[in-house]
């Protein structure tokens, strides 16, 4: 699993920090009960305070992603992968979708058919 | 502008704690009025343009400047009364390296620093010598200023000192050892517990170290909070409104800046979100967008309104 943060991204850190977390369970880059990198090593990896690391991986915790050993460190809750998490995900690109779509003044309707049309033209051109 | 930006956090153990410093340089005033707040195991981001006091700010808490009125305590000590104390208790890395020790090798000069310190680290300081590529057969004063600055943080780092006082401490650093540095920087925090002050003009950098913020300008502390109470607080507005729009009256918070086209108008307020948007909307516009400002959008804007 490789945790990068997008510098573009005003979110607060930590977040960013627990969606890099869920994506890689989706994806299966964070097998279940694999570890995590510990706090220190993940907060001088993204050179962020240890403390918003830490904060991160208690929400992860506080969501049922993760759990932890103690004196042993962060590791993949199983059965994550799918359903909820699948959800939590598309929930995100939905939302930042609309909020872009909004800025540009479209309805959600103009986005989802935008969308549709849009797959239906290049679906042979993509293999996403 | 209307309403006001928070000079004062809210309750928590301090470990800074300045009472209204004011410090005049002849008729120059380097500080007006300065109460600086760092809570316990906060990394502190003071910023502001040159001249704006910070410099002088971390040296009052060191009691190598004395302001005329106001007072400073370090964990509860009083910075003049008990100054000794305080400095065993800082690592500090000057804006300006000290050239007093120009003749001293590099190894020497940590050596005597070492004395100084009980809690010093040897390993430590051997293991930072190597991270920031020092030359311990060098002397100091044929040094570059970003050999220097990598002489200062090991001596400020290797006695795990609970406060660190850092004045642009990636200044004169080669891009690869600023990153290094923040990676250094992020490795003891994970590692020691400790309060931290830095003031730097490179606010990108260290906008994942950083939990707090204090924006000084013209020596006055304009505005002090937690990163959390800045992305809640502080939004980018976008909003469409009709041909002839009349404006509206209050926004129920502080306009930082406002930017005025035909039609469409952006503001960047500090103040709750829900309500600013009501109020928006209740004038007839139409909010496009509401979005949080990066540290270095957000540092703009909190020291140079232009309403």
């Amino acid at each position: 699993m490789l945790i990068s943060l997008d510098p573009q991204d005003t979110r607060p850190i930590y977040i960013q920090i627990v969606d890099e977390v869920r994506r890689a369970l989706v994806l299966g880059t964070l097998a279940p009960d694999g570890p995590l990198p510990s706090v220190r090593d993940l907060a001088v990896k993204l050179r962020v305070n240890p403390n918003t690391v830490s904060q991160a991986y208690r929400e992860l915790e506080r969501q049922g992603m993760v759990y932890v050993r103690r004196g042993q460190g962060t590791y993949a809750s199983p059965g994550q992968g799918d359903g909820v998490e699948r959800r939590a995900l598309a929930e995100g690109v939905a939302q930042r979708a609309l909020h872009d779509a909004r800025r540009n003044g479209l309805s959600a309707d103009e986005l989802i058919d935008a969308i549709r049309n849009y797959e239906g033209k290049h679906k042979h051109e993509e293999s996403l | 502008m209307t309403g006001s930006l928070p000079t004062r956090l809210r309750d928590g153990e301090l470990a800074v704690d300045t009472r209204g410093l004011t410090k005049r340089f002849g008729d120059q005033v380097a500080l007006n009025d300065v109460t600086l707040q760092v809570p316990t195991g906060a990394v502190y981001l003071l910023v502001g343009p040159n001249g704006a006091g910070k410099s002088t700010t971390l040296k009052v808490l060191l009691d190598l400047v004395r302001a005329e009125t106001g007072t400073a305590e370090v964990f509860g000590l009083n910075t003049r009364e008990r100054a000794p104390e305080v400095r065993a208790n800082v690592g500090y890395v000057p804006e300006r390296p000290d050239w007093g020790y120009g003749w001293m090798r590099v190894g020497r000069l940590l050596e005597h620093h070492a004395l100084y310190y009980p809690t010093w680290d040897a390993s430590y300081a051997a293991r930072l010598a190597q991270k920031f590529e020092l030359r311990t057969d060098r002397k100091m004063g044929v040094l570059s200023k970003g050999q220097a600055r990598r002489v200062h943080l090991t001596m400020a780092l290797a006695h795990r000192p609970p406060l660190l006082l850092l004045d642009e401490p990636t200044d004169g650093l080669d891009p690869f050892m600023r990153d290094e540095t923040l990676g250094v920087l992020a490795d003891h925090l994970a590692e020691s517990p400790t309060t931290v002050v830095l003031s730097t003009h490179h606010v990108e950098e260290v906008e994942g170290l950083a939990d707090h913020i204090g924006v000084l300008r013209n020596g006055e502390l304009r505005a002090q909070m937690s990163r959390d109470d800045l992305n809640v607080n502080l939004r980018r507005y976008r909003v469409e409104v009709p041909d002839g729009w009349s404006g509206v009256a209050s926004l129920n918070g502080t306009v930082l800046r406002r930017l005025t086209a035909p039609r469409e108008v952006q503001w960047t307020v500090w103040g709750p979100e829900a309500e600013i948007v009501q109020k928006l909307s209740g004038a007839g516009g139409t909010v496009r967008e509401v979005v949080p400002l990066s540290l270095i959008d957000a540092t703009l804007a909190l020291l140079n309104p232009n309403d």
